[in-house]
């Protein structure tokens, strides 16, 4: 059952008189459960598809249809709900909210919910307990390091329950280490309660962990691969380099 | 309630600035508050004063009489009835016999106007009782800055010119009896009060009077032959005044008002530029646009409540103190020729309070919805990179 599917699409920005196509013929189906990535080069298209996965932009052509639905037809308030209940997000700069501690920050999405402060407060520590954040509860942002700030992030992002999470680079501003740590919570989360998860990256330690590599080249998509594909015909690149 | 929250925190995490404009509009709202204060204190004084000293429960006068033209002095005069005598006793009402003269205190010319008044009247607060005891004829009372500006103390004699019935001149020398100090003006410039009797002897209209003022237990009917004035039409010029002064009082509080709203807007227009990527993230995480123009426009709107809360925390021990104490306008005040006391007490209503809030909140919240409307238009997947404009 695919969870996302996208069928023609094609995205313009308008510059200057013209239009820049930053999307084109792209056709991907994403099955529930997943963990998969976009990467290519910078410029490639990345953010913008998953941007419009995440309902925050919409196709120029084609469709992209999201739990079975479209997202160019859905309302203002429609697709906050989607984005509300979901999906999860979590981006490069983490963008935490510097002026709420860490429980209000993952509680944010709750709010809107309207959910009873009892449940919020079992969600949000039942997410910090994910990530391995929960004697940081009242910390402020400023007062957490970057890969704690991302593991912040993921508990936002999971601890409404989402059924896709969509992760713009999340590992660009952090050591490998926290890399790794971060991978593999978002593993875990993705094995243990089966979210969908769909990554963009030029990070080669992500990379690693992902069960499908779609690669975009100039708005297109260039390959869509397995993990095992992909490792195979990257062993063949450096052998035939050697 | 989230929107509420988020403000609280955002104002307060955004430490100086915040404080800044808080304090600009909380100094607004107490000014206004006090401005108003004050006026409403004077205005109830005077007017009080206003009634004690000069105008009663209200005045009958002679038909022809006018008070704001001289001319109609000279024969603005009639008998008194047996009825209005009556009343005079009971007292309910009291005479006043109204005749323009001139004096000539250390030989220097100057118009005054003559008022025969009952020594024995309780309506009025004038010490008309110090008319009875005197022992030489013709004797007054006058104000202390009446005194002042003719040079006259207690016991000095003035010579005064008037002309009788029959439009003839005549002079004597009238003694100062005593000297009066009163917050009225207009009861004293230019004025000198003598016992009716000897004023209606003088002139030769015995028994007749200007005007009747009423006292608290009158009834204010109509009297035949008479034009009855309310306290209202007596007060009208100083409610001009009051209203103009309190119209002067909202251009200040006004003007401080527009610079904290205008510090407000900046704030606002500087946080929504900064604050994109925030704005971009309240979007991603199910915010639609307009919460987040609500979030923002709370937020600005805000101000005014913390502005209420600072303006409450120095205001109102200031109000009560100044309750207590008063405020002093000294003596030049006196020279505004309308009623000023030396010491006026501010008076605050609840009313007045409420409205100054209700303008302070509802304008706050204006000045952080416009810039915050903008929000409405952006892209989130702009607001996200943070690179607007
Ligand atoms: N709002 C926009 N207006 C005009 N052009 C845009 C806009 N957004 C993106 N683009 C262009 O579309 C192309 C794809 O951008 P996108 O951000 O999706 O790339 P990306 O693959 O995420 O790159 P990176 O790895 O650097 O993040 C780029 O050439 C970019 O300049
Ligand atoms: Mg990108």
């Amino acid at each position: 059952m695919s969870i996302i599917k996208i069928n023609n699409l094609e995205k313009q920005f308008p510059v200057g008189d013209g239009f820049f196509t930053a999307l084109s013929d792209i056709n991907i189906e994403v099955k529930k459960g997943e963990f998969a990535g976009l990467i290519g080069p910078s410029g490639s298209g990345k953010t913008t598809l998953l941007n419009i996965i995440g309902s925050l932009d919409t196709p120029t052509k084609g469709t992209a249809e999201v739990m079975g639905k479209s997202i160019a037809e859905l309302s203002y308030k429609q697709s906050a709900g989607l984005r509300n209940r979901h999906i999860g997000f979590i981006f490069q700069t983490y963008n935490l909210l510097p002026v709420y501690t860490v429980f209000e920050n993952v509680e944010f999405s709750l709010l809107l919910q309207k959910m009873s402060a009892v449940e919020r407060k079992k969600a949000v520590m039942q997410a910090l307990e994910w990530v391995g954040l929960t004697d940081k509860v009242d910390s402020k942002p400023s007062m957490l390091s970057g890969g704690e700030c991302q593991r912040v992030a993921i508990a936002r992002a999971m601890v409404k329950r989402p059924e896709i999470v969509l992760a713009d680079e999340p590992t660009a501003n952090l050591d490998s280490e926290n890399s790794h740590h971060i991978l593999r919570t978002m593993k875990k989360l993705n094995k243990e309660l089966g979210v969908t998860f769909v990554f963009s990256t030029h990070d080669e330690k992500v990379m690693q962990y992902l069960d499908r590599i779609i690669a975009l080249e100039d708005g297109k998509v260039l390959r869509d691969e397995t993990q095992e594909e992909f490792a195979v015909r990257k062993n063949s690149q450096i052998y035939k380099t050697k | 309630m989230i929107a509420i929250k988020l403000a609280y925190k955002n104002l307060v995490g955004a430490g100086l600035r915040t404080w800044l404009n808080v304090s600009v509009l909380s100094f607004a709202f107490v000014l206004m508050i006090f401005y108003n204060g004050m006026i409403e204190g004077w205005n109830r004084q005077a007017r009080n004063d206003t009634q004690d000293w000069e105008i009663g429960e209200g005045q009958y006068w002679e038909q022809s009489y006018d008070r704001y033209d001289p001319y109609t002095f000279q024969d603005a005069h009639k008998p008194v009835s047996e009825d209005i005598a009556a009343m005079i006793d009971r007292g309910e009402l009291t005479p006043i016999l109204v005749r323009q003269a001139n004096m000539y205190p250390e030989g220097r010319m100057q118009s005054v106007l003559l008022k025969g008044v009952d020594p024995n009247q309780k309506i009025l607060k004038l010490p008309t009782s110090d008319l009875n005891n005197v022992q030489n004829g013709y004797s007054a009372i006058i104000g202390r800055r009446m005194a002042d500006d003719a040079g006259l103390k207690v016991g000095d004699k003035v010579l005064v010119r008037w002309r009788d019935k029959n439009g003839m001149f005549d002079a004597i020398d009238i003694n100062i009896a005593a000297i009066f100090k009163t917050d009225v003006p207009s009861v004293e410039n230019g004025q000198m009060y003598l016992d009716i009797n000897v004023l209606q002897e003088m002139i030769g209209l015995p028994n007749q009077a200007t005007l009747l003022v009423a006292g608290d237990n009158s009834s204010l009917s109509e009297i035949d032959g008479w034009n009855f004035k309310t306290t209202d039409f007596l007060l009208k010029e100083f409610d001009a005044l009051i209203q103009s002064k309190k119209a002067g009082g909202m251009v200040m509080s006004g003007m401080l008002l527009l610079i904290a709203l205008l510090a407000i807007f900046d704030t606002q227009v500087l946080s929504i530029f900064r604050r994109q990527k925030e704005i971009g993230t309240y979007i991603a995480l199910g915010m639609t646009r307009s919460q987040v123009v609500g979030i923002f426009t709370v937020e600005g709107g805000a101000h005014s409540i913390l502005a209420a809360i600072v303006g409450a925390a120095y205001g109102i021990p200031l109000f009560l103190w100044l309750d207590n104490i008063g405020l002093s306008f000294g003596s030049s005040s006196q020279d505004m020729g309308i009623a000023v006391a030396d010491i006026i007490y501010p008076y605050y209503s609840i009313g007045m309070i409420l409205s100054s809030l209700l303008l302070v909140v509802i304008s706050a919240t204006i000045v952080s919805y416009l810039p915050a409307r903008k929000i409405s238009k952006m892209r989130p997947t702009d607001a996200l990179k943070g690179k607007l404009q």
